[in-house]
This record gives C-alpha cells, structure tokens and sequence, in this order.
C-alpha cells in the first residue's frame, strides 16, 4: 500500500509526461530520423541515406547565403523590436489622457494574424494599386504607377527593410506587454531614492529601470528570437523568398526544399533546430539570466 | 486510496486519449474489402478540387456527388466515398496516406509519375476498357506511360494562348496581334507609348514560372529537353529566347521584376485593363470576366519567327491503387465517367478542356475555346516523367526569373546542373 502510494505523484505527472513525450519528443526525434532517410517525393522510404541529405543541403548554391541572411534577420527584427517596445513601454507606463485606449490600439497587430497581416502589406505595396504606392506617387517618389520604381517587393535591397517592418509591426505588441509588465514590478521607493540623492534621468533609467527590467527583458527577447528565427508566413506571403532566394531565410527554404526532397527538407529543419538551440545558449549566456538580480 | 484511484484513472485516460489520438487516423477498413453484405464494395476515391473551395456552388464536392450519385443509381452494388482535396494541400496529404498504408482506390491529382516506381498503381489496360482508351488522343495517353507501360489516364487538361486587350491595341493603333517577337516588342513599344504599364505580362514568378518559360523556350524551337530526350535547359536556342526576355524586362516592356510575380496578380492587372498581352488558358476567361475585361482577343503565342504550331499542354491525371484489389469495380466507374456526361460537364464547369476525340468533338463550336482546342492534338508537355522533374521544378519556380534579371547563360547554366546532377 505504502509503496503504491509513493507511486502516486507519477500518477499525476503522467499524462504531462506522455503528452510531452509525443507532442514534442517524438516529432524531434522522427524529423532527425528522416534526415538520413531517402524519401521518394510521394512519401516511401526508400532506406537509409546516410549523410547524404545533409550533404546535397550544404552544397546547395544558395545555402550559406540563405544562413547568413537567416542571421540578419534575426538580429535585426529582435533588436528593432526591443528598443521600439523599450521606448513604447516608457510612454504606456506613463499617466495620459486616452492610456487605456491607446493601450487596446496596441494589441490590433498581434491579435490579427500574422498571414493577413502579411498579405494586407503586399497588397498595400502593389505597384499598380498598392496604397503605399499611391502615396508615394502623389509625393513625388516615383514617376508612375506600375513600373518597377514601384515595385518595392521585387527586388531584395527594398524587399529586405519592409519584410523586417512588418515581422517588427507584428512582435511590438507581445513584447511591449511584457516589458510593461516589467515595469510595474519595479517598486517606487527606488525611484524616489534616486530622486533624493539627485540622479539625472537618462542615469536613473541606465541604473535602474534597465537592470530591473532585465528578467522580463531576457524573456521577451528570447521568445521573439525563437519567434522570428521560426517565423514563415510573412515573407512566403509577401515573397516566396523571392527574387531567387534572396529574400528567403532557412524556414523558407526547408519549405521550398520539401517540395523536391523530404530528406534534405528534413535534414534543413535540424540544421534549423540546431540553430534555434545554439542562438538560445548564446543568448541566456550572454544575458546571464540566472544571475540573481540587483 | 480513493486519491490513487483517481490519478490512476486520470492517466488511464490520457493514455487512452493519445493512444486514440494516434489511432484515429487509423484506416476504416470496413468497406474497403469485400464484405459479406451481399458483395457491396467501396471505392474510396481522393480527388483534387477545380472549384473555388468548400461551400462554393462550383464546389468539388457538388461535382462528384453529383456523378456519384448517378453511377451509384446505376452501379447499387458499388458505393464510392470521395474526399475532395484543394490542390495545395492534396500532394502532402496523398503522401502521408501512402506512407500509412491507407492509398485510396482512385486518385484524381495533377501527377501519377511519382507512384509508378513503387508499383502502386494498375495498368491503365486492368482498369480502362478497349473503347474508353481508343477515344483517349493518342498523344495524351502516350504521356501517361512510363517505359511503355500505360499508368496514368488523362482526366482534363488546358493549353495556352496569346490574350490581348483589343482597346488598348486600338488606343495604342495596332491593328493585329503579334506573331513574331520582333513583331511583339514593336507592339509592347507602341502600348507603352500609349501609356500601358504593363505592356506585356511575364509571370516568371514562384507560382508558374516553368510553364511561362516553356512558352518562350517553344517560340525558338527550344525546350527543357532536346529531341534525344536530354536535358537542355541552357541550349543555346534558350539562352537566347532569355536574352530576347531580358531586352524586353529591361526597356520596362513586361510586368517589372518577373521573377516575382505570379500569374494569378498578372491575370488580375490584365483583367484590370493594366496589361497589353498575356500568354493565359481557358482557365484565365473566369479571372479576365470577374475583373469585368469583355474586349480581348485570344491567338496563337508569337514564336522568333512566326506563331507557334504547338502550345504549352497541361494535363491532369487519374489513377487506379491496386492496394484494395477493386479493379473490376473501378473499371465500371472509369468507364462510367468518360462515356456518360460527367466528362463533359468537368469541361463546362471549369472551362477546362477534354482528353477525348469524343470530348474536343462536343466544344468545337465554342468560339472563346477554339484557339485552344486546335492546340491540343499537338501539345507540347513538361518532361514530368522523368524523376529529375520533381526537382528540377520546383528550383525553375524559384530561380528562373533570374535569367531576364542577371545573365541568362549563367542562371539557366544552374538549372541545367540541377537536372543532371545524380
């Protein structure tokens, strides 16, 4: 009896465990194992593969390019990100007339989806009736609708900037909450006491708000890098990763990959999750998040 | 104890909860095998939709239960279930029903290529009777053999020509469609003077890249392969139909950065009244009507040196798995489908073409359909039987654009590798 009861948390842990165990391990464990298969396009394993996936994905043209670009693009959304919502957060914290609306505003781009979003861009950026576009005809900035001053989506140097704008527009919402969350767990009286030996603003912010702040800052940071680095639906909607692949990140490709050879498509996604799991580590080391706090 | 029993039903019923998640995609073999009531069979049946969707009255699933319901009152027999699958879905779904073991009796998608290899299918002769194939053209069904041995049975297909926009040729005093390229590039150099933005559409883009560019390639008596049956992406002929391309993206004569566009945007500006000329099928007369363009004309595509004799063909397949063993009834239901009307009413809902000398017979009085129709006996098609294809495809979608952008040699230089590579 008494050992059946020392049983008994397992009996509680359990369903978490097995729940686990196939929504995530298993599906992590299958697509590593698909990537030393060959797997004929209408889905038959056709055996072992060896390392071979891994090395036709590593000698395709693009490849490096593709993880460079993967790279920047993630630095670059997860950092704009940030220092937007820093400075959105600061303003939402503050007393003003219209807050709790201005607050609701805020949610619009996160609660709609990030696909609609997408496709609402591309078509606000279409060159012959694109609204952005109409704007700028009636600015001045291009001569004429329809040629390809207009076309900003079709080449990757005007391409690249406003497929970062719109993954920015979408993760400002989520990671300004959480930093305003932040804020409030800062107490006052440390704010008072800075007040009375007389620190300047920008040193008050630097000395306190910033170090305070850090554990929801570590947070929010690290889902959006998962979250960008993962993220499809906004440049597939918007380009296809195209002109070639010069817009396309490593998600996109292991997309376009799965289209000719599941094997390398697979072998592209544990790259990917590889990735994912070393920029993680770099990460909380760099941030050292478990470091106790003030 | 009275806790313990509860945490162990609480984990009895998660394990009974995944092991049924697992198992609910499980096949329902029931009507699958020959069951004892009286030797009712079946036939599962997986079918692509041509429709706008779920719901739409154009809709997949009204179309064949419309047919299934009239062979069933034929055939009491032989029941047939068919799921209807939208296109972009239907390749990853037949694939992971064939890597369950769950193949369905009839499949009805864009390929059959890719089940050959692993003896999936019948033998278009065990499922087709003598009469049904003999109405096939010729030339169609030789496309669905692979080394000799028929597989795939043309369902539908779609052939392409040149559309043209007759108030802009009027505003821009031109008076005929073009029928070589020099004859092209001074009619999209009028029509730009005239103000057309686009004055000719070239989707190069993801969604259809490979048959735009099999267009042009047949214009200068090129293609994805030579008559030996060889890859010959960077032939000298194509580097210079793409070279001819890039003269005209360059002088902003096309849709600008083809490389990225798709044919559906295309079709929409076309519709719109923003472009002078596009290559487009029967399939395109829904798009161009929605927009509410009735003043165009359809002609053959402008080849190097004069209109093309033949035209980009693209077929749609049938097929038969001979996992289930139904082949007896499955012939019953082929035969049904193409001497009875459900082929013709598949044209006349879709706007898409027949694969029967009975079928082209039936339209051949339709104006709007008969530059197609004279296209199709001599139909060019994509190398889709060479297992290459599936790769070579896909890169094409991506990458072909590149070769009115950058050097034409070096891009289609690429595309060549990729073909040959083992």
């Amino acid at each position: 009896m008494r050992r059946l009861r020392a049983l008994e948390p397992l009996a509680w842990v359990g369903p978490a465990v097995v729940l686990i165990a196939v929504v995530v391990l298993w599906p992590v464990v299958e697509m590593i194992r698909s990537s030393f298969l060959q797997i004929s396009r209408v889905g038959i394993v056709r055996g072992f593969n060896g390392l071979d996936n891994y090395d036709k994905l590593f000698a395709e043209k693009d490849f490096a390019d593709v993880m460079v670009r993967s790279v920047i693009w993630v630095v670059a959304v997860v950092a704009l990100t940030v220092l937007i919502s820093l400075a959105l957060a600061q303003l939402f914290n503050q007393r003003f007339p219209g807050r709790k609306v201005a607050r609701w505003a805020l949610i619009a781009p996160w609660a709609a989806s990030v696909l609609m979003t997408a496709i609402v861009f591309k078509w606000m950026l279409d060159p012959e009736v694109g609204v952005i576009n109409q704007i700028r005809l009636k600015l001045g900035l291009i001569d004429a609708m329809g040629g390809a001053s207009a076309d900003q989506l079709g080449d990757a140097s005007t391409a690249m900037p406003w497929l970062v704008f719109v993954a920015v527009f979408v993760s400002v919402p989520f990671t300004t909450y959480a930093l305003l969350a932040g804020l409030a767990t800062i107490p006052t009286d440390v704010y008072e006491a800075a007040k009375m030996d007389g620190a300047s603003w920008i040193r008050t912010y630097w000395s306190i708000t910033l170090p305070l702040l850090r554990p929801a800052l570590t947070v929010a940071a690290l889902i959006n890098v998962m979250n960008v680095f993962n993220s499809f639906p906004i440049i597939w909607a918007m380009t296809h990763g195209q002109p070639g692949y010069s817009t396309a990140t490593s998600t996109i490709l292991m997309f376009i990959l799965k289209g000719s050879d599941i094997g390398e498509s697979a072998a592209m996604s544990v790259v990917n999750f590889g990735m994912v799991l070393v920029i993680t580590a770099l990460f909380l080391k760099i941030s050292r998040w478990n470091r106790a706090v003030a | 104890m009275r806790m313990r029993l509860v945490g162990g039903a609480a984990l009895g019923l998660a394990t009974a909860l995944v092991l049924s998640s697992c198992g609910s995609s499980a096949p329902s073999t029931e009507g699958g095998d020959q069951a004892a009531d009286g030797g009712q069979v079946t036939l599962k049946m997986v079918a692509a939709d041509y429709g706008d969707g779920p719901g739409k009255p154009n809709s997949g699933e009204t179309f064949w239960k419309g047919v299934v319901d009239e062979f069933q009152a034929a055939n009491p027999n032989i029941k047939v279930d068919v799921q209807v699958i939208n296109w972009n879905d239907i390749d990853t779904q037949v694939a992971t029903m064939v890597q369950n073991g769950q193949v369905p009796d009839i499949l009805q998608t864009g390929d059959y290529s890719g089940f050959v290899a692993d003896q999936l299918l019948y033998k278009v002769d065990e499922v087709l009777s003598p009469a049904t194939s003999a109405d096939m053209l010729e030339k169609f069904a030789e496309f669905g053999k692979v080394d000799g041995t028929g597989y795939g049975i043309p369902f539908v297909s779609s052939a392409r020509a040149l559309f043209y926009n007759k108030e802009l040729f009027a505003k821009a005093k031109i008076t005929d469609p073009p029928k070589t390229w020099d004859e092209l590039k001074a009619a999209a150099e009028k029509l730009k003077a005239a103000g057309v933005s686009q004055p000719f559409g070239l989707p190069l883009g993801q969604e259809e890249a490979q048959a735009e560019s099999f267009l042009w390639m047949l214009g200068n008596g090129g293609g994805y392969k030579d008559d030996a049956g060889k890859w010959a992406i960077n032939s000298p002929q194509n580097v210079e139909t793409f070279g001819y391309l890039k003269g005209l993206v360059d002088a902003g004569l096309t849709t600008p950065n083809p490389g990225t566009k798709d044919r559906k945007t295309v079709w929409e500006d076309f519709g719109a009244g923003k472009v002078g000329m596009v290559n487009g099928g029967p399939m395109s007369i829904p798009i161009f009507d929605a927009a509410g363009l009735k003043d165009y004309g359809v002609a053959p595509i402008a080849g190097k040196a004069g209109p093309l004799d033949t035209t980009l063909g693209v077929m749609d397949w049938i097929m038969a798995f001979n996992k289930n063993g139904h082949a007896a009834e499955i012939k019953k239901f082929f035969d049904f489908f193409y001497t009875g009307t459900a082929a013709q009413k598949i044209s006349d809902t879709y706007k898409l073409l027949p694969v029967t000398k009975g079928g082209i017979d039936k339209l051949s009085g339709d104006e709007k359909l008969k530059p197609f129709l004279d296209g199709l006996p001599n139909a060019s098609f994509y190398p889709f039987q060479d297992p290459k294809w599936a790769e070579v495809n896909p890169q094409i979608k991506q990458i072909i654009g590149g070769a009115v952008k950058d050097d034409p040699a070096k891009v289609l230089g690429e595309l060549q590798k990729t073909a040959e590579a083992s």
